[in-house]
């Protein structure tokens, strides 16, 4: 389970196609590896971080209110996108180095499963492709 | 606490930990007893199955998410049998008069560490690649530098033996890289250098080196069983690389003798380009770097050079995300890949300190003029792209995710300067250096020419935490040279040293 509140997890979950649209194309297993590998990293950082993480999650949630008027889940695509910009290039180190990092971790739930790896014609060998151990061929992450 | 005993002990065994492990295993033949501390593993080819995410894992300091205080930079250093020189791309460049120069460390003469930089690079066999070894990716470049006019020049490799996997950076599968896991530490191992693995040190206290053995997550398990240890040695070579050598040393107290210890920290700070051919390139086929330039050298402070990257690396190097980002990484196999590193100034407000748990905290801001050299660097990759035949680049300050061919005139309004914001653009750093800088003085310095730390007889660093300042050149082979005179005087102090 993803470590942060349940409704932090949700919305992460929920706002995860609109930074990597493919990930709304996964079937059930490929969801269960997105939200695995978002898991295991988060579970490996400090408790700071996810802390951090949880008010940034929040402020690009509830932020739009004030700008917009609405949480971020009743913006158009075309506002979404308007609002997420805005964050990647905020006044504040801080605050765009934070939405980095968000944009990073479903990168890596997402690009970090060999499994969507041929639908990018990445296709890496290591040794011989026959021995089987092309890196994109295995299964597990 | 367990209690284990040598003469000399080594912490860390990468790039500068491996080559004083085998430049002092002959002393072993007098009886000298000595040990590797190294907090990594030593994997097998069976751990070594390049997919990305596990393997950094396995083969990096947190997993190769360190980052800097603010988080602006991403920090790459490897943790295993053999350091950084695991997963280094074996780029093997010796460093030019100019910057021992500049360094200006009384003692430290370049005709010196030129020669042994030539050792080095004769041991590891460094040479040109083959031209059938040369892939698209490094081709393209080549002929994009040539149709403009810029310098553009083959770079040493140190492979025996490659097959061309492309996953250098992800520890070699073949084995044909020659890091100190390959070469340095199973010499120093057969004269009878102890390695042990799983082993973090944890302080250093006047001759006791206090650390803890880990069961293995992967790997072969540790000579030691896991627990805590006091490893008591006359003399300590400390070599945990530029980011946790100045943090063992600031966790032992030694600060506040030496005010220099963790400033002065530089990071060759990198940026990854990617251009979009129409056809497929496959640049994860083959030697990922083959070329470089340092056309802009002299003039703008930044060199370029051929990478390849796996997918969610691109991926979170990339700026902006939704439909043109996919789109770009749905066509992961027509990119086609420069590396840009900027020269930093050594500042002493750049520095590693450490938390309340003792873990390194990175304190580093971009200047003005690496940001400038940045901007330059993705307008001259941006025309090496189109010259090489590029349909769209993606520059990380462009006004538009993409710059079409068509548009390559209008490059100067296309990529404003103001869009280069540190935590905007995505910069990292694999050329970590300085922190405990050579010098004459413990006022302003850490070490003499020598490693010798100022103050502590019988303490030594050798690894990229001595550079006074940014190699401007890809470091391993300079951390080695300087590694191996750490070795020679360590050699020529041995017996005033052992006798204590
Ligand atoms: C991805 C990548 C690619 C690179 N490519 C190139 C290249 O092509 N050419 C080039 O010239 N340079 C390259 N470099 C840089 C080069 O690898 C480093 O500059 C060099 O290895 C630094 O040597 P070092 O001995 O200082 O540290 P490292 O080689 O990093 O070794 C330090 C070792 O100390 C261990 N350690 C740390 N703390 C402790 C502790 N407390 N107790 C015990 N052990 C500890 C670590 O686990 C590690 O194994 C690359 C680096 C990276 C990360
Ligand atoms: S390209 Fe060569 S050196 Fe690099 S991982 Fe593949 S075989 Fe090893």
């Amino acid at each position: 389970m993803i470590p942060l509140s349940p409704r932090r997890a949700r919305f992460l979950v929920s706002l995860a196609p609109t930074i990597a649209p493919d990930v709304a194309t996964l079937d059930t297993a490929g969801r269960a590896r997105f939200e695995s590998i978002v898991t295991r990293a988060l579970d490996e950082r400090p408790a700071q971080v996810r802390r951090q993480l949880g008010l940034l999650l929040d402020l690009v949630r509830f932020a739009p209110l004030l700008r917009y008027g609405r949480p971020f889940a009743r913006l158009d695509a075309h506002r979404q996108a308007a609002w997420l910009r805005w964050l990647e290039g905020a006044p504040i180190v801080r605050l765009r180095a934070g939405f980095w990092g968000l944009k990073t971790l479903v990168y890596m739930g997402y690009y970090g499963q060999p499994h969507v790896w041929g639908s990018l014609g990445y296709r890496p060998f290591s040794r011989a492709s026959s021995s089987g151990r092309d890196p994109g061929a295995e299964r597990d992450v | 606490m367990r209690n284990e005993t040598y003469d000399i002990v080594i912490i860390g065994s990468g790039a500068g930990g491996g080559t004083v492990a085998a430049a002092l295993a002959p002393l072993c033949a007098d009886g000298v007893r000595m040990a590797v501390l190294e907090w990594g593993a030593k994997l097998g080819p069976e751990d070594l199955t390049g997919r990305e995410l596990e393997m950094a894992r396995k083969l990096y300091v947190d997993g190769g998410a360190v980052l800097t205080r603010d988080g602006a930079i991403t920090l790459a250093a490897g943790r295993a049998y053999g350091g950084s020189t695991v997963v280094y791309t074996g780029t093997s460049l010796p460093i030019p008069e100019r910057v021992i120069e500049r360094w200006s460390v009384p003692g430290l003469e370049w005709s010196d560490i030129d020669q042994r930089c030539r050792k080095y690079l004769a041991e590891n066999n460094a040479h040109l690649l083959s031209e059938e070894l040369i892939n698209d990716n490094n081709r393209l470049f080549r002929e994009g530098c040539e149709r403009l006019g810029y310098r553009v020049a083959p770079f040493p490799i140190n492979t025996h033996g490659c097959l061309g996997s492309g996953l250098c950076n992800l520890g070699c599968p073949n084995g044909a890289k020659r890091g100190t896991h390959v070469v340095q530490l199973p010499q120093a191992e057969a004269h009878g250098v102890e390695v042990i693995t799983h082993c973090r040190v944890t302080s250093i206290d006047d001759r006791i080196c206090r650390a803890v053995v880990t069961p293995p997550e992967h790997g072969e398990a540790s000579r030691w069983e896991p627990g805590e240890y006091a490893v008591h040695a006359r003399i300590v070579i400390v070599c945990a690389g530029a980011l946790h050598t100045p943090a063992l040393l600031l966790r032992s107290g030694l600060g506040s003798k030496l005010p220099a210890l963790g400033r002065y920290l530089t990071l060759h700070p990198a940026l990854i380009l990617v251009g979009e051919h129409d056809r497929p390139i496959a640049n994860f086929r083959g030697h990922p770097k083959s070329y470089w330039s340092d056309q802009f050298l002299d003039s703008h402070g930044f060199v370029l050079e051929t990478c390849m990257y796996f997918p969610f690396t691109t991926a979170k190097n990339l700026i902006g995300f939704g439909e043109e980002h996919a789109e770009l990484m749905r066509g992961f196999e027509r990119l086609q890949m420069i590396l840009v590193l900027a020269n930093d100034p050594a500042r002493a407000e750049n520095r590693v300190t450490v938390d309340r748990d003792g873990h390194p905290v990175v304190d580093y801001t971009l200047t003005e003029g690496v940001l400038d050299a940045l901007h330059a660097s993705m307008k001259e990759a941006a025309r090496i792209f189109f010259a090489a035949g590029a349909r769209r680049i993606h520059a990380p300050a462009g006004v538009t995710f993409f710059i079409e061919a068509r548009d390559e005139e209008r490059l100067d309004e296309l990529i404003p300067r103001s869009n280069v914001l540190p935590g905007r653009i995505s910069i990292t750093s694999a050329h970590i250096m300085g922190g405990c800088r050579m010098g004459r003085e413990a006022a302003t310095s850490v070490t003499d020419a020598w490693g010798r730390v100022h103050g502590f007889d019988g303490l030594f660093v050798a690894d990229a935490s001595l550079f006074p300042r940014c190699s401007e050149v890809n470091p391993y082979v300079t951390v080695m040279a300087l590694a191996d005179r750490v070795a020679e005087r360590v050699r020529s102090d041995a017996r005033e040293l052992l006798s204590r």
